[in-house]
């Protein structure tokens, strides 16, 4: 036992991870490195810089949500497909009609919100393993969706394509969302009760059910908040490639990716532990990578193994550093 | 009397964990084919020394000799490979496999390198018929009861060859046939050379099979002995036996207020007919054997695994909480007795872990920094508590035992119900610490609050409640007022129906 006495001078009352700085001066390094060697310093100026934000938007929204499944130590696998399930459905409402475009958006919203509750219950009242629930979720909405579907189903009036490629200056309205997104789910989770008890029941499940944490409906609620935020990418997909198909959410790995951007950002697998701002340094650095390989003029194989790398490389980094299981 | 080398020897074992002295040169040793009661209160070092011998923990000093020659066990395999089998109280069969399988766990027999099915079978079904059951090799161990898991796990240690059995309370969850019958298999056993480790707290169990006896107390050894010079009496005084420390705050002068817990008839799955009174201002122990329903009632009263047959009022009003949330709203607060699965967010901070139960209850759009949760009222609870931390920000896990059990107190006293239950208040906390939870229980009744301490530390029990209720076999047994011996706790507490005052002495 220690004779100091404990009296923290009030401080942030919660401690920084040292994982987004890091993470993010990496991924100038590389991105500068890259541009100055290459000799493509164009990619330097603004409309470079805006563009490798822009490649965060997708994965980055998605990665969002998929932070709160996995601090309330859960996880959603079937993200990328409901993903596809967005956003086929905003492009088949719509029809190319501006004046569907609330409905659309709006039932887009509220199958996703139900997705959520499907998952968070199945888990929490049925128990079973989050990793079994969401991928059973997830061949269940791929399923319906492929039957419905095989190809670009309707599409999107120019309208709503304004949300992929409007700008408020220089600045794309889809990266201000992703940012404003992020200071929303950084404020939920460090000041509001539902944040505390992401982490309560993330980091000792049955300790929070004991201390009358209604540990059920925080699972839920960590849940709605991954589809919703699944929801909101197919939206993005759909306004970008302006039809959505049944494949979008398949084809850009959503499910896996937005995990590892997840853990490379220093959220805890196991739950418990992490925030939005590693997460989006995360992403950053995925971008990056994609930018870089873009420069060198690579394929996009080795990308691959690079980032299945990076992955292994940050969570054993993560349990080297707290001499724990990490994920 | 032991000329011929000992089958077991264990010299001067010293084990020290950190802040606490486990064993202090602990000396014990067994012939061939004896069998050797190993008895001592809980936290005595029975568990620690098994695990000395097992190769799970390595001792910071002493010797292990087998047959007279020296050895260090590095690992519990090179333990298991020198003889040394240990059946656990937690058996340790796997339930998906078939009894054969498990028998021959980690030494299936082979040929050319092929699982040899047939042989692990027949060898199994040989050993079982050898303890004179007719358990089918094939079944899966799972299906079995748990009387005729034990004698799986006994044939299991047959089939090593082990030379020295250990088996810790192996009759706790088994009823008075079984248990019979357990004690005949340990002597048949026995008889065929084998040197058997026997530890149990049912002296009627030790009296009727063990040869010879040795008891730990405080991680010493108090006394080895025969059997024959050790009436039941003797052995119960030198297990608990001690100076009655002096930490134990002085008991309210005061009487207890009216009844803030009543409980009449309550009965579930694992208690029945339990009946008593908890006062405003009193602090009242519930001791008895580990099974004996003491840590059912916690998890019943907290609404976990709620009474089904409920009669239960709070403050005078009836109560009828079906899950810990309802618990809490009806005016109880339960510290567990496990911090680290059950109460303590290990890796978030000493703040956020002392506002849990706030947190819990605030309005949705609270937020979790807001009154009572502020880290200025937090912090004054825990200062007041006197919690020791490098900082409120430090994660929870790196705290001392008795600091973690501060913090979860903490989080209580924001909430500040009616009736707090304590469950083994003190259990890995040190003796500073004890003495100020102690302290803080006594404070918290002065305060009208009504307390119910469920604790396995007997000392402890008879030191700090006023009134003592006493638990055996999902009911209470008895009550003792406060300052009763441990002789008279004890007597109710292992009293077997057949024998009912067998303890008396």
């Amino acid at each position: 036992m220690s004779d100091q006495q404990a009296i923290a001078p009030a401080p942030a009352w919660r401690r920084y991870s040292a994982a987004p700085p890091l993470l993010l001066v990496g991924s100038i390094l590389l991105y500068v490195g890259v541009a100055l060697w290459t000799g493509q310093t164009r990619m330097l100026e603004t409309d470079g810089v805006i563009g490798l934000l822009q490649r965060m938007v997708g994965l980055g929204i998605v990665a969002l949500g998929q932070t709160f499944a996995i601090i309330a130590g859960s996880i959603d696998l079937s993200v990328a497909n409901l993903i596809s399930v967005a956003a086929v459905l905003a492009s088949f409402i719509m029809q190319g009609r501006a004046d569907m475009m609330l409905a659309a958006v709006l039932i887009v919203l509220a199958v996703s919100a139900l997705v959520g509750v499907v998952n968070g219950a199945i888990i929490s009242r049925l128990q079973v393993s989050p990793f079994i629930a969401t991928l059973g979720v997830g061949l269940i909405l791929q399923g319906l969706l492929s039957a419905s579907f095989t190809d670009f189903a309707g599409s999107v009036p120019k309208e709503f394509q304004l949300v992929a490629y409007s700008t408020f200056g220089v600045v794309p309205y889809s990266v201000a969302a992703l940012f404003a997104l992020a200071a929303l789910a950084s404020f939920v989770l460090w000041a509001t009760r539902f944040g505390a008890h992401l982490y309560a029941v993330g980091g000792n499940a049955e300790g929070a059910r004991l201390a009358g944490i209604r540990t059920d409906l925080v699972t839920i609620g960590a849940h709605v908040v991954c589809s919703l935020s699944a929801g909101l990418t197919g939206l993005y997909l759909a306004s970008r490639l302006r039809s959505g198909a049944p494949w979008v959410g398949r084809d850009g790995v959503y499910d896996l990716e937005s995990i590892a951007v997840v853990v490379i950002g220093g959220t805890l697998l196991a739950g418990g532990r992490g925030g939005v701002w590693g997460t989006l340094a995360g992403v950053l650095l995925f971008a990056t990578l994609d930018a870089a390989f873009n420069m060198l003029g690579v394929s996009a194989y080795p990308k691959l193994v690079l980032r299945g790398a990076i992955v292994i490389l940050a969570v054993a980094v993560y349990t080297f550093r707290t001499r724990g299981h990490v994920a | 009397m032991e000329q011929a080398a000992l089958a077991l020897e264990m010299l001067d074992i010293t084990k020290t964990f950190p802040g606490v002295q486990a064993l202090d040169a602990v000396s014990f040793g067994c012939a061939r084919g004896e069998v050797h009661a190993l008895c001592g209160e809980n936290g005595a070092g029975k568990s620690t020394l098994i695990k000395v011998l097992g190769g799970v923990y390595r001792p910071d000093g002493g010797t292990i000799r087998l047959d007279g020659r020296e050895v260090a066990f590095s690992h519990p395999i090179v333990a298991r490979r020198a003889g040394i089998s240990i059946i656990h109280q937690e058996l340790s069969l796997l339930p998906q496999r078939s009894v054969a399988e498990n028998i021959f766990l980690g030494v299936e027999p082979t040929r050319f390198g092929i699982l040899d099915r047939r042989t692990m079978r027949d060898e199994a079904g040989r050993l079982l018929r050898r303890l004179g059951s007719s358990i089918a090799p094939a079944s899966l161990a799972g299906d079995l009861s748990i009387a005729h898991q034990q004698i799986v796990e006994i044939a299991k240690a047959l089939a090593i060859d082990a030379r020295i059995l250990v088996m810790d309370e192996p009759t706790a969850a088994l009823d008075r046939v079984d248990a019979g019958r357990l004690l005949d298999l340990v002597r048949k056993v026995s008889a065929e050379g084998v040197t058997i480790v026997y530890i149990s707290h049912r002296m009627v169990e030790i009296q009727a099979v063990a040869d010879r006896v040795t008891v730990l107390k405080d991680g010493r050894t108090v006394m080895t002995t025969t059997l024959a010079e050790a009436p039941t009496g003797r052995l119960v005084r030198a297990m608990v036996g001690r100076d009655l420390a002096d930490f134990y705050p002085p008991r309210s002068s005061l009487p207890p207020g009216p009844p803030t817990l009543n409980v009449r008839g309550a009965a579930n799955g694992q208690l029945h007919d339990v009946s008593f009174e908890v006062r405003a201002g009193e602090i009242v122990g519930v001791a008895g054997l580990e099974g004996s329903g003491k840590d059912a009632l916690a998890r019943a009263l907290i609404g976990d695994e709620p009474f089904e047959v409920e009669a239960m009022e709070i403050c005078g009003r009836a109560a009828k909480p079906g899950h810990p949330r309802a618990a809490i709203q009806a005016g109880i607060g339960r510290l567990s007795d496990d911090r680290k699965r059950e109460g303590l967010l290990m890796q978030q901070s000493v703040r956020d872990n002392a506002t849990l139960i706030e947190r819990a209850f605030a309005p949705a759009l609270r937020s979790p920094t807001a009154e009572p949760m502020s880290p200025q009222s937090t912090d004054k609870r825990l200062i007041q508590l006197d919690v020791r931390a490098a900082s409120f920000e430090q994660e929870a896990q790196f705290l001392s035992g008795g600091n973690q059990q501060k913090v979860i107190i903490a989080r209580w006293l924001a909430r500040d119900p009616e009736i707090f239950i304590f469950c083994e208040p003190t259990r890995g906390v040190d003796v500073a610490a004890k003495a100020a939870i102690y302290q803080i229980m006594r404070d918290l009744a002065r305060r009208g609050r009504a307390i119910l301490m469920i604790s396995s530390d007997l000392p402890e029990i008879i030191g700090v409640s006023d009134r003592i209720l006493i638990m055996r076999e999902g009911t209470l047994a008895g009550e003792l007022p406060g300052g009763a011996t441990e002789e008279e706790v004890m007597a109710i507490a292992v009293a077997h129906d057949r024998e009912p005052h067998a303890m008396a002495s």
